[in-house]
């Protein structure tokens, strides 16, 4: 029903100069009709710009936390990363070992590309080599990638990206994976990197496991027991996870924004069009009467 | 060298949840509240089998259940 209502004021809309002369032409009746009707798109359409204007500053603020929160983790995770860099650690090159890809989306949506984006990166790698296995952090991803490639997923998280990560979530996800009974050569962690306000890359950032660290070349370096060494590496993997998913959630803040104020913007330029139409009608409306009343006062005037 | 905690079936990650919630703990009333808010973890998760999704749980309690399990696996 609105559907149909909504028809004749949207194809009004298309081609505003055109309805025009159709308008004039339509009965009375039909007239008034548009009226209303394009009086209700516009009442409907302000409040989406209201809506999506308010989702736009909440992104705000939300993003310089996450901003904040990012350059923070990022310290966790270059200084992880700089102990292999120096060990020079390289993933194993084996045959018939497994390589466990972490996939770090959230759970909500309205926010552009970026999920999509990393879907898409996870199919690729996929394509290459199809035994991966996926650990999916939040809906969105698990909701893509669980309906064409749900027989390579083992884990999934839900409820990420409600607020800015803590190193709790980041912990507790790299607990559970350790915990996977399968042993994997090599981590991959798939977020999306934050290039700046627009851009955003889905990259894949490695952690190693404890093979691969025992064979890095220049590991004697740094003197680790091999007690210690299982714990450096479940410390590395939460801390790239917290890298990861604080660096996910920016980007994901940084694309909301974008993305309403884009909505905002369109909503905006159609509320302009469709005030012209209704102008135009309205006083179509209100010559067709005068029209019919000088007349029906001829007329009389005659008789 | 051998933990103490390692032999309780704790994972390292875990270990340092601990250790930084007591700290957290014990910190003064106004810092306290800004601080826990950072140790808050609220996920669930859920494993797959063969394509088709298990049962949600809540991450936390998964977690101590299976470091329970591990450390009576290992002791006995």
């Amino acid at each position: 029903m609105l559907s149909r209502a909504a028809r004749p004021a949207l194809r009004a809309g298309a081609a505003a100069a055109a309805a025009r002369p159709a308008a004039l032409n339509a009965t009375n009746a039909a007239t008034y009709a548009t009226l209303r009707e394009i009086e209700g798109r516009l009442k409907s359409i302000r409040n989406i710009e209201k809506i999506t204007k308010t989702m736009k500053i909440v992104a705000s603020t939300k993003l310089t936390r996450a901003q904040k929160a990012m350059t923070e983790s990022r310290t966790y995770g270059q200084t992880s990363n700089t102990v292999f860099e120096n060990a020079e650690t390289k993933p194993l090159e084996g045959e018939g070992k497994k390589t466990l890809v972490v996939v770090c989306s959230s759970d909500k949506g309205l926010c552009g590309g970026i999920h999509s984006g990393m879907s898409r990166k996870t199919r690729r790698m996929l394509a290459e080599k199809p035994d991966l296995d996926l650990v999916i952090l939040g809906e969105k991803c698990k909701a893509q990638l669980g309906r064409s490639n749900g027989k390579n997923i083992v884990l999934s998280f839900a409820g990420i990206g409600k607020d800015v990560p803590t190193f709790a979530d980041a912990a507790a996800i790299a607990d559970q994976i350790t915990m996977l009974p399968t042993d994997y050569t090599s981590i991959q962690i798939i977020y999306n990197k934050f290039v700046n306000a627009t851009s955003y890359d889905p990259v894949t950032v490695e952690a190693f496991s404890e093979e691969a660290i025992a064979a890095s070349p220049n590991f004697a370096a740094f003197e680790i027991e091999d007690d210690t060494l299982s714990n450096l590496r479940e410390y590395a993997l939460s801390n790239a996870l917290f890298w990861a998913l604080a660096e996910g959630h920016a980007c994901e803040q940084s694309a909301r924004r974008n993305a309403m104020d884009n909505a905002s913007k369109n909503a905006g330029d159609m509320i302009n069009k469709y005030q012209i139409l209704f102008n135009r009608t309205r006083q179509a409306v209100i010559t067709g009467e005068l029209v019919e009343i000088i007349t029906g006062a001829a007329a009389s005037e005659e008789g | 060298m051998a933990f103490a905690w390692k032999a309780a079936g704790l994972t390292y990650n875990r270990y340092l949840a601990v250790a930084s919630r007591v700290v957290r703990r014990s910190l003064k009333e106004e810092k306290r509240i800004a601080a826990e808010r950072r140790g808050e973890m609220d996920l669930r998760f859920a494993k797959w089998q063969n394509g088709k999704q298990g049962e949600v749980k809540q991450l936390s309690t998964a977690n101590e259940a299976a470091m329970a399990e591990h450390a009576s696996g290992s002791s006995s």
